[in-house]
């Protein structure tokens, strides 16, 4: 193992974006308030790709105080994270700006510091070396992000934001039991230590912790991270915060707010393995959600009219794929980890695309929706393309990564979970499928003209778009080896 | 000092049922805030003692779930215009058995759960904290009211405090302040969100928020 390096840096990511939240408070108009998140998050953003690579090319980094620490898979997340806050925050213009009312200078405000607030919260969690701490930023987020469901006020948005504040509050609460639970553990092995909740102290003693205490932990954890981040039955929040919410935040939830929530419990996955004797205890709970995630969305699937849910309910399927993936060995847990790069980058695409095919026809309801690709090429390519990319149709790099979980399936001979992923797996794509062509070839519905996209907005489609190919087609050698180092961890080294 | 702790979850305990056999929205807020109090003093009695990471911990704790919650949560009800009565699914008699059964179950799981050899000697503190958060969920699922949900919210917030308290000693005093920190913006957001659901729905029933579905 190699010494950790002091990286001051870590600082700046998390206080960036909270200055810029007070930034945003303090702007003349909501046009400002679109223009410096645009701009902002994206600069950001690749300030933070700078921390990224250097945890590749030398090393975790470990600083102030051992309180914040980026390694692999941290810093893996960190660079999902920002790719999608980036992409969102550029989409959030495009949107704002497409919308029959103007947003009031109140309201943009309101989301530019709320956006920006969340970044600093993700980021928050995706670096603390404190569990406890992790579990805070959690937390921060439910909070930060709930104002932004009901960003335009009505009844069912109140509902929506009314059941995310109230489920995930009360969700992440057991997790907090669960976290309790794994410092007590940590604890009693080393009296006197003020170290106990840190993460790289409690992986490094994982094997001397009490296994009964550490899976009563990782129960409390599992449910509790697990409502956050979507895992049927846990996901009752989900379709409605996901629907009612303004489509750039929808893509934000779908894109990463599921995937800070999941990587809480990848965090665990090693330490608990390590102290119950790496017999695929927790690694068979994952499964097991997973199963009933995909299983339970495909249901919803099949059955459902609007367009947004319906991208919802995938997220509870790819959300319960990962899943799935995390609990398949080595493999799997590289596997899952392309997959959640996949599926973010593609989710966000198709939020994009609901949103502003929703502007375009004024509605979200499917069976009013068609004949897109006549009515607004652009994002009508969008919608197809990421419906296409999200069921997982060759040769888009999500066909891959669930290719590499079945393979992973295969070799650790779970056929099981095998047949049921791809039961699960054939039922959405005949689902999705019929929607998408649908919407996409049908005789076009009467609707005001659109006005002509702009080279902007065709960079939005066409680069994730390209992205899934590239990777589909093609993994870069670095990018590999990125994702290898990640999953090392999961598998329980230090590195 | 463990006869003062006892003596502290015992009344919370005694808290938690006159919050099920209560209809007074008012009164329910007060015996929250009471409870909030005495989760504050556990910290003080602690094998710790009084140190100085305790006494701003107890000091943090008071100020927050006896003074700033119940206000928040009554200006909520009063910027509501809600009726008084907690209208609950179960009526109080029937909650009443349910508390004492949950309250059987608390002590058989806390004599069941492999809890590390850390806790206190103390007999009533996990069973206690155990009790509260279960009765804390029961609140939330079983009345109609969006202000009692949080009501349920902030017992189980004090049922996971205590818990923590008899099972991890000395957690940093930066996360126990940032906890705190989430909680007390926690109930301010839902504080707020009840006045714009009164707003817009002229009613507070959560079982009313039922337009989304599938």
């Amino acid at each position: 193992m190699s010494v950790p390096m002091p990286g001051d840096v870590l600082w700046l990511v998390i206080a960036l974006p909270a200055a810029g939240s007070l930034v945003c408070l303090a702007l003349p108009s909501a046009r400002a308030v679109l223009a410096v998140t645009a701009a902002g998050v994206p600069a950001i953003a690749v300030a933070s790709g700078a921390v990224v690579w250097q945890v590749f090319a030398h090393g975790p980094l470990l600083t102030a105080g051992r309180w914040l620490y980026l390694d692999a898979l941290s810093a893996y997340h960190l660079a999902v994270m920002m790719l999608i806050f980036a992409l969102s925050s550029v989409f959030a213009r495009v949107y704002f700006g497409a919308e029959p009312m103007p947003l009031s200078r109140r309201r943009a405000r309101r989301f530019g510091a709320l956006w920006y607030g969340a970044l600093a919260a993700m980021a928050l969690v995706v670096l603390s070396n404190n569990l406890g701490i992790m579990w805070v930023g959690v937390e921060a987020t439910t909070l930060l992000t709930a104002f932004l469901i009901c960003l335009h006020v009505s009844p069912v948005s109140l509902e929506a934001t009314w059941k995310y504040l109230i489920v995930c509050s009360v969700g992440v609460a057991f997790a907090f039991m669960g976290t309790l639970l794994m410092g007590s553990a940590a604890a009693a092995c080393s009296p006197g230590g003020a170290q106990f909740l840190n993460w790289t102290y409690v992986h490094d003693i994982a094997s001397r912790l009490d296994p009964r205490v550490v899976k009563l932990a990782f129960i409390f954890l599992l449910v509790g991270y697990g409502t956050k981040a979507g895992l049927a039955p846990l996901h009752s929040w989900l379709p409605d915060a996901h629907s009612q919410a303004p489509a750039p935040v929808s893509a934000l939830f779908s894109g990463f707010l599921l995937n800070t929530a999941l990587y809480c419990i990848m965090r665990f996955i090693p330490i608990v393995e390590t102290a119950t004797g790496n017999a695929g205890w927790s690694r068979g709970l994952l499964v097991f959600f997973g199963l009933f995630s995909i299983l339970l969305a495909a249901a919803f699937i099949l059955a459902q009219h609007d367009l947004k849910r319906l991208l919802a309910y995938h997220s509870v399927e790819h959300l319960g794929i990962i899943a799935v993936g995390l609990g398949l060995g080595p493999l799997g847990s590289f596997a899952a980890l392309f997959h959640t790069l996949n599926h973010s980058v593609c989710k966000a695409l198709g939020f994009f695309s609901a949103g502003r095919v929703g502007q375009i026809y004024g509605t979200h309801d499917m069976r009013r929706i068609t004949g897109a690709l006549k009515v607004h090429a652009l994002w009508g390519v969008g919608l197809f393309g990421s419906i296409l990319a999200l069921i997982g149709l060759a040769p888009f790099a999500i066909f891959l990564s669930e290719f590499l979980i079945v393979k992973a399936a295969a070799e650790t001979k779970a056929y099981v979970t095998l047949a049921i992923f791809l039961l699960g797996a054939g039922v959405v794509f005949i689902g999705a499928l019929r929607h998408a062509i649908d919407m996409a070839w049908g005789t076009p519905a009467a609707v005001p003209a659109p006005r002509r996209a702009s080279i902007l907005e065709g960079a939005i489609v066409i680069a994730p778009l390209a992205l899934l190919l590239v990777l589909g087609l093609w993994m870069p050698r670095p990018f590999q080896e990125m994702l290898s180092s990640a999953a090392r961890i999961l598998g329980g080294s230090a590195q | 000092m463990h006869g003062v702790t006892d003596g502290i979850m015992a009344a919370m305990l005694v808290l938690n049922l006159a919050l099920l056999g209560t209809s007074r929205l008012t009164f329910c807020i007060r015996l929250v805030a009471v409870q909030g109090v005495l989760v504050g003093l556990l910290p003080l009695v602690s094998p710790s003692g009084m140190t100085l990471r305790t006494v701003v911990l107890a000091a943090a704790v008071i100020a927050l779930k006896g003074a700033v919650f119940p206000r928040l949560l009554s200006n909520a009800m009063r910027g509501a215009d809600v009726r008084r009565e907690v209208e609950p699914y179960v009526g109080s008699g029937l909650s009443l058995l349910l508390g004492l059964a949950l309250l059987g179950i608390s002590f058989w799981l806390g004599a069941k759960l492999p809890l590390p050899a850390a806790a206190p000697e103390v007999a009533l503190v996990v069973p206690g904290a155990i009790c509260t958060i279960l009765i804390g969920l029961f609140v939330i699922v079983s009345r109609k009211k969006a202000i009692t949900q949080v009501v349920g919210y902030l017992v189980l917030e004090n049922g996971i405090a205590a818990f923590g308290l008899a099972i991890v000693q000395d957690v940093p005093l930066l996360i126990e302040l940032g906890i705190l920190l989430d909680v007390f913006v926690a109930v301010f957001v839902m504080a707020i969100m009840i006045y714009h659901i009164s707003q817009e729905f002229d009613h507070i029933d959560a079982d009313r928020l039922s337009a989304l579905k599938g």
